[in-house]
């Protein structure tokens, strides 16, 4: 990974929670659908750092090697059905060690309003050839 | 209905949770969460970077427990924070178990910060898929 892309913001993306996707994620991940899972905020928190930070080219992530090692979401609000977020993540940081890359994402997601609904924080590794 | 503040102790254990991780629920995951990543999906590419086989999503293991927390909780808007180490892979096939412990309480805020994590027994050895969990919630 370049180091230089620290600190990169990547372009707001606009989230709508529809009744479907919702459903579709309680189903999934076993919910009996009576209530948004409080981590349906990681559709949205994905279409706006991980796609995009998977998309820059200029960033050199290697998508297939990368593992999840840490997650944190402090929610101000719960999410609901007809909520039009704005989202927005930075590549927190970038670090090497051991063979292996770390990557940081930070994402706030924010409602129509303006007004926070969850802070998230991704930290990925890139893993080295094994 | 929300969990009282003074129906809970210190110490007290969240029930726990279990499901048995399939092929089908990670392709769901992925579909629903829009992860696509083919370390999820493809066991070839699992096998190349390290792994046995195709592991489940950290946060499909996060979601589940979560879903133990809101059964313990009654109320899936009561969860403010939740924080997790991931530090096992989930194979198909393999049962997760989450769990969780009340650490402290705050009689201000009525709100109670717990150790969580999630558990997997595989060749006769307690494996973490998440440990050192932290998350908190809001009582009634």
């Amino acid at each position: 990974m370049n180091p230089a892309r620290e600190g990169t913001w990547y372009a707001p993306v606009r989230f709508e929670v529809r009744e479907e996707h919702v459903s579709r994620f309680a189903r999934a991940v076993g919910d009996d659908g009576s209530f948004v899972p409080p981590t349906f905020v990681t559709a949205p928190e994905i279409s706006a750092g991980l796609a995009q930070a998977v998309a820059d080219a200029e960033l050199g992530l290697d998508f297939a090697r990368v593992v999840h090692s840490e997650q944190e979401y402090e929610w101000s609000r719960p999410v609901r059905v007809g909520d039009v977020l704005e989202v927005v993540s930075q590549v927190e940081s970038i670090r090497t060690k051991g063979g292996h890359e770390f990557l940081t994402l930070r994402t706030e997601i924010r409602d129509a309003d303006g007004d926070l609904v969850v802070v998230a924080r991704s930290s990925l590794v890139v893993r080295g050839n094994t | 209905m929300t969990r009282r503040f003074e129906d809970v102790t210190l110490g007290e254990q969240i029930p726990t949770l279990a499901k048995t991780v399939t092929r089908e629920d990670v392709n769901a995951y992925a579909d629903a969460s829009g992860d696509q990543n083919s370390l999820h999906q493809d066991d070839e590419v699992a096998r190349s970077v390290g792994f046995s086989g195709v592991i489940a999503h950290g946060m499909f293991t996060m979601a589940h427990l979560t879903s133990c927390l809101i059964g313990w909780l009654g109320d899936p808007t009561g969860l403010t924070r939740l924080r997790v180490q991931f530090r096992a892979p989930v194979y198909m096939g393999e049962t997760i178990v989450a769990s969780g412990a009340v650490r402290s309480l705050d009689p201000d805020t009525r709100r109670a910060v717990l150790d969580v994590w999630v558990t997997l027994e595989r060749d006769g050895r307690t494996e973490f898929p998440i440990r050192r969990g932290e998350a908190e919630v809001q009582l009634a």
